[in-house]
Order: C-alpha cells, then structure tokens, then sequence
C-alpha cells in the first residue's frame, strides 16, 4: 500500500468533506473488506455511495466513524486524519449507521440531549437542539418515551436525528430509509434537501433504492468488492454504462 | 450551519463536557434503577451483618481484640464497593455493546481514558454509595471509625480497581453467561476468602494460605485498621500493592478502550 501521494496539495484534502487514499479492510476472519479504495467526496457535495450488500459501503462508514479500527494517514475528514486526529475529525461527522441501536435508559428527547453533550455542547445548547430536531422529525409529541416504545419509522428518524444534533459537517447516512413507507420516506428527502441546501452540510448517502440517489444526489459513485469501480453524475454514469436511467447503468456496471 | 471547526483547545473542553456527560448517564442510571442498583447491596450487608455479627457474634464475642460484628464490617463494606463497582460496570458496558448504543460515544470524540472515567463513575457511585449506607446502618451496633481517611483510602482503591475490572469484562463478554460468569466464578469466591469473616492466623492449612493469596485480602485488612486499628499485615505494603494494580488495570482498561477491544471489528 502506498503512502499518501506527496503531489497532493493539503489545500485539497483541507477542502475536501471526505478524502480516503487506498484503504484496504481485512477483518478478522481473513474477509477482504475493502481493497484500496480511494475516494474523494468535495465538501459541500451530496454523494450517493451505491452497491450491493457486502460490497463495502458499511465497513467504509464504520472506519470514518470510529465503529470500526482503521489505519492513519488513509482517510481525511475536512483535512482531520480519522486515526491520528480522532477527536477533531469526529466532531465533524454525523452518523446514521443502518441499524437502529438507541440507548433504551433514556428518553427520546434525551437520546438527542446526552448525544449532544457527547459531542461537548453545554446542557442548554444540547436541549434546545434536541427540542429544535424533535420538531423538525415530527417526534415532539414523543419526547418523554423510551425508544423502544417508537414505531420503526420513528425510531429511524430519531436515530437521523440524532446524527445531526451537533450539526456536523459531514452527515453520513447508511441506507436511512431502509423500511420507512413511502410517505415517511418523502419527508426524509425534502428535510435532506434542505439541510443540503440551507445549511451546506455535506452528505454521503448509501441506499439501495435507486430513484433515492438519483432523487438527492449529485455525484455518485458505484462500489463493489470493495473497490470504488466509477463514479460521476447520474447522466455520466448512464452515458458510461448505457441504458436509460441509474437503474441501468447501475446493473451494467454490477455486471 | 454546520458547526465550525474547534481547535485542539476546544477540543479539550469538548471532551471533558463529553465524558461528563457519559459520567452523568451512567450515575442516572445507577439512581434511577435504585431498586436494583442500591437496596439489594444494602440488604444483603445488612442480612450479612446480622446473621454473622448478631448471631454468630453472640458465640464468638470478639476476634484479634474487636468485637465480631465490628470485625466483619470493614470487609463487608470491601465486599459491597468491590461488587457493586463490577457488576455495575460490566452490566453497564455489556448491555450497551450487545444492544449496540455503544456506537453513540464510540464515533464521538470522547478519548478512551475519558471513556473510562465516564463509564467507571457508575460503578464508583454504586459501590461507595452502597457502602456508605451500609456503614451507616450499622454504625449504632458497630461503632465508630478509628482512622476515616484510612478506611476511606482503602475503600476508594477497592473501588478504582473493581470498577476498572468491570469495564474490562463488559467489553470482554459476548453473552449474558460470559459477563456473570467472572463475578460468579472470580469475584465472590475471592471475597469469601478474603478473610472477611474470619482472621487467617487463626484458619489451618491451606485456608490460611489461600486467604494470604488473594488480593481482596490485603483491601479488607487494611479497611479494617481503618476502622477498627486492629490489622494482620503491613498496611503501607497492602495500600502500595492496591495503589499499583489500580493503576495497572486502569491502565489496561484504556489500553484495550483504545484498541477498541471486542467493540470494533
């Protein structure tokens, strides 16, 4: 594995929401994960990450978070070094992992207020954040009940909401709608939407529903194996790969 | 707006809001859940004191100099803080790995030492909480402590190392038996042989020896000079020892926090 590239400027990694050199995964039980994957998502972008299960998306995300162990000097958020500057790099993400474990001691509202505080915001800053975002998720009335006791979909949309309590920068979402109806999953788009558009926040999206990326995103990139096989717009995947639509370029390129 | 970035000054202040916050969770729970956390350690002392010390004690009359029911108390109060330390934090730890909501504070930017401070408060509650109303409930039979910061020494690096070891275990336990399995099989039977009902010298072979070689033994004697003034061994020896394996356990503690031990693939 080679180490960074010395040609790249630092003003580009600083730049950019997400940069990962080369990484490679080998879990435990010998599973090649990941297979130098390089990526670079610009900061203020909304990137569909898009593959089959098993492909790699989850172990990317667990590595940029923290859920899983990664190596320093491979993956830079807004220029942080994920290993070697953790705490400066994590206050800048947002994470929804695809699924939903919410701390069952804690109330809705609470979940949002302690997640806060985790991030370093004062008592008051983290409730009045929460009340902001159980507003927004449509889950005010519930602010008293446990997560256990929450729909599905409303539990989806706390645990997205809880990503965004400390507004980071960089909001990862892994496959967010996952089981949410139709409506719900609407809902989830505008709001997404906005929060792209009105508060810049960068955003890596992985989902298998197609018409989702094409809906939000506006880059793209197709991964399998581990390895990142193209990205691009929607209409440069679909010129790359034929067809009419992501769909087809999407099976084209998963061929 | 996205927050802006902090600097690494910040980045200290946000760290100690965070562990806090994990510390204050984690001593809500233990109050919350008082019923289980709190009364049973309580009781059990109490029922412990009152079997031995009261029963017992009225055949006994006194053992190395002190009356039995303020012999056994010191390392009654050993055996509460050591097992309500454990068995908070590796319950703690266990069910937030197991159920997942682990990843709340592991993708933070909370340190791993921070991590385990917040997450040993708990248990340090439990245990030091616990103990004190046990001392508290038995003082009227017992009497009073003859060296408080002593005894208050002692019982604080009981605390540090079990709260320590309950953190390793929960991280170290994939299952509900795993995770029960240290306190039944490690941490009890060294607490019966620790000489808290009994004084070793006066224990045959190999009771006497066994009772020499568990650690327990040395937080227990020197409790009880705390309380009582009477004691076997050197009690700067016993203190020098328990203040070097907390430090070595916290130590591991962190070490394996920041490996990320059985919580990150």
């Amino acid at each position: 594995m080679s180490r960074v590239p010395t040609d790249v400027s630092e003003s580009e990694r600083q730049s950019a929401a997400l940069w990962v050199h080369e990484l490679e995964k080998v879990y435990g039980d010998g599973t090649l994960a990941l297979r130098g994957l390089s990526l670079h998502i610009p900061a203020g972008c909304f990137f569909g990450l898009l593959g089959p299960n098993g492909s790699g998306k989850s172990t990317l995300i667990g590595m940029v978070s923290g859920l899983v162990r990664a190596p320093a000097d491979r993956i830079f958020v807004f220029g942080r070094d994920v290993v070697a500057q953790a705490g400066l790099a994590r206050l800048q993400v947002g994470v929804a992992p695809q699924d939903v474990h919410l701390d069952r001691f804690l109330s809705t509202r609470e979940v949002l207020e302690y997640h806060g505080r985790y991030f370093g915001m004062g008592k008051r800053e983290a409730a009045r954040r929460a009340g902001e975002l159980l507003e927004v998720f449509d889950l005010s009335a519930k602010t008293r009940v446990k997560p256990n006791r929450l729909s599905g979909g409303m539990r989806r949309r706390l645990l997205i909401a809880r990503a965004l309590v400390h507004s980071p920068r960089l909001l990862i979402l892994d496959e967010p709608t996952a089981g949410v109806d139709l409506e719900l999953r609407r809902e989830l788009w505008s709001y997404l939407r906005r929060l792209h558009q009105h508060e810049e926040t960068t955003v890596l999206l992985t989902t298998h529903y197609l018409e989702e990326a094409e809906a939000l995103c506006e880059r793209l990139a197709f991964i399998r194996e581990g390895q990142i096989i193209a990205k691009g717009t929607t209409g440069q995947l679909v010129e790359r790969y034929g067809g009419s639509a992501l769909e087809d370029a999407y099976v084209e390129a998963m061929r | 707006m996205a927050a802006p970035p902090v600097d690494s000054r910040e980045l200290r202040v946000v760290r100690r809001r965070g562990s806090w916050a994990l510390a204050s969770r984690e001593m809500r729970r233990v109050m919350s859940l008082w019923t289980q956390t709190l009364l049973p350690p309580v009781l059990t002392g109490v029922i412990f004191l009152a079997i031995f010390g009261g029963a017992l004690g009225g055949q006994l009359r006194t053992i190395v100099g002190v009356e039995y029911l303020r012999f056994i108390l010191p390392g009654l109060l050993v055996m509460t803080v050591a097992g309500q330390a454990f068995a908070n934090n590796s319950t703690s730890l266990f069910q937030a790995k197991n159920e997942g909501y682990i990843e709340d504070v592991l993708t933070s930017p909370i340190p791993p030492w921070q991590l385990l401070l917040g997450y040993m408060s708990g248990g340090l509650l439990r245990g030091w909480l616990s103990a004190l109303v046990l001392a508290l409930v038995a003082a009227p039979f017992a009497g009073g402590v003859d060296q408080p910061w002593l005894t208050l020494f002692a019982l604080v690096l009981t605390g540090l190392i079990f709260a320590a070891l309950g953190v390793i275990t929960g991280m170290w336990a994939d299952s509900f038996d795993q995770h029960s399995f240290i306190a039944s099989v490690l941490i009890t039977p060294l607490a019966l042989v620790a000489g808290v009902f009994y004084a070793p010298d006066r224990l045959g072979q190999p009771w006497q020896t066994l009772t020499r070689l568990d650690p327990i033994y040395y937080l227990v004697d020197a409790t009880r000079h705390g309380y009582t003034g009477a004691h076997e061994t050197s009690t700067v020896t016993a203190l020098g020892v328990a203040a070097v394996a907390a430090a070595a356990i916290i130590a591991l503690a962190v070490t394996l926090l920041r490996r990320g031990w059985r919580l990150k693939a």
